[in-house]
């Protein structure tokens, strides 16, 4: 029987269960509405990064267990008795009985999140967010905002890696320049340190990089505390199931794109082509974290299992979303037409 | 002006086998929309989001293309001459389509 963080959560003044409170930032009581600042003298060193020496990943960035395992685990609930099954890497979760918040007890203590930054969005707001996401888009099947609402709604927190890193980059490309009728290919090569502070990398399938870029357009490092089971009291929330090396693997092709791209800025976007690159990479820092987020799982039409994602910090939305045939058939055919008709006239008329 | 009925009737096959294969092109059209307005720009997704933008035009250009030679064949009655004629356009389109992969 694993041991369970649930009496430290219990209110001092009434015995009552407490969860943590989205709106007022507080963990409050469930009985008789006292509320406890969480905040502490030692907040400021969540925001520590952590260096990765050479390309040596320290032995102890790797979880104890795999999420494949899907280990279970049985825990007892202090306030009702009653048993509780924690699956795999899950470290929060609520009482089946009583419905109070249960969260396990250092679960895997050399790998354990290092910081989090709580929910500051409640669920009536969050499905508000998704509810005018979903209303926005184009082209969607008529049914989607009800299958949506039929869908189920959970506060999560979700596993993140932030990434630092210097890249020294060598680079060679090829920039075709027109001027009139004559075309040239001109080479191109250079050398640039290009930084990367704070990149996000989701370590757990249920935020996407798509939906990561959707929802967490900026990253406040000041917002985060040290982890404490006081601020994930009635949220599930999941353990890092990825290793350090594999999230920095997966973080590595980001950056080979972002270096890409930045070449391509560098010399004018257009007509750059076949770029190729060497990078020595150095300064690598990160930070195991959680991050907030409301997902709600909805089928589509043909069955398929998708989610509407809207971050818990913020409220900004993003998930995936399907398309009505017949809408997307009817908007292409009426673009068709219009270039038909414009082809047609252009034709008849012989200009060129 | 000379009305032949052929290449109007062949309108309607050029605007079905168009309008099936922008189907692809009207999601990453939406897909492009909503990635400029609601990605963090400059992020992965974004950069992969807004790129390809091109096969979009690259299907506007070429069933305006073959509308042009209908159109041409429509008012002369000259298949053949209205084929010839759309060589220059072509070319023109060509250079446009160039220029357009070498901006996405």
């Amino acid at each position: 029987m694993a041991e369970v963080v649930q009496s430290e959560l219990s209110c001092p003044a009434c015995g009552g269960q407490r969860h943590f409170d989205p709106a007022a930032g507080l963990l409050s009581c469930d009985s008789c509405g006292a509320t406890e600042d969480l905040s502490s003298p030692w907040d400021g060193a969540a925001q520590q990064e952590h260096p990765v020496h050479g390309n040596t990943v320290p032995a102890t960035e790797r979880p104890a267990q795999s999420a494949d395992t899907a280990d279970v685990t049985h825990v007892q609930c202090q306030a009702c008795g009653s048993q509780l099954t924690f699956v795999g890497l899950s470290l929060s979760e609520r009482c089946g009985y009583c419905d109070g918040p249960v969260v396990r007890k250092d679960p895997d203590p050399t790998y354990a999140p290092m910081a989090l930054i709580p929910f500051a969005i409640a669920q009536d707001a969050a499905r508000l967010a998704q509810d005018q996401w979903i209303a926005s888009r184009l082209f969607a099947p008529r049914d989607l905002p009800e299958r949506v609402a039929e869908g189920t709604t959970r506060a999560l927190y979700v596993p993140f890696w932030t990434i630092d890193a210097q890249e020294a980059t060598t680079y060679w490309a090829k920039k075709t320049v027109r001027s009139g009728k004559n075309t040239r290919v001109e080479n191109i090569s250079g050398e640039q340190v290009f930084t990367f502070d704070d990149l996000l990398m989701p370590a757990s399938p249920l935020v996407t990089p798509l939906i990561r870029d959707g929802i967490l357009h900026e990253f406040e490092p000041a917002r985060l505390r040290p982890y404490t089971a006081g601020y994930i009291a009635g949220f599930a929330a999941e353990q890092h199931a990825q290793t350090l090396a594999d999230g920095l693997a997966a973080n590595r092709k980001d950056r080979r794109l972002l270096i890409r791209n930045r070449i391509r800025k560098k010399y004018g976007w257009s007509g750059v082509h076949s770029i190729t690159f060497n990078t020595d990479t150095s300064g690598v820092h990160y930070r195991r974290i959680l991050l907030p987020v409301w997902i709600t799982h909805y089928k589509d039409g043909r069955g398929v299992a998708s989610k509407v994602v809207t971050c818990g910090i913020h409220g900004r939305t993003y998930g995936e979303r399907p398309f009505s045939r017949r809408k997307v058939l009817a908007a292409s055919m009426a673009v068709v037409v219009a270039t038909v008709l414009f082809g047609l006239i252009w034709g008849a008329g012989a200009a060129l | 002006m000379v009305v032949s009925p052929l290449p109007i009737l062949l309108c309607l096959p050029l605007v079905v086998i168009s309008a099936l294969i922008g189907m692809p092109m009207v999601k990453k059209l939406v897909q492009i929309r909503e990635a400029r307005h609601e990605l963090k720009r400059n992020s992965t997704s974004y950069i992969m989001g807004v790129a390809g933008w091109s096969v979009i035009a690259f299907w506007l250009m070429a069933t305006w293309f073959f509308a042009t030679i209908l159109g041409d064949w429509a008012a002369t009655d000259d298949a053949a001459g209205a084929v010839d004629r759309s060589f220059t356009r072509l070319w023109v389109l060509l250079q446009i389509a160039a220029e357009v992969a070498a901006n996405d």
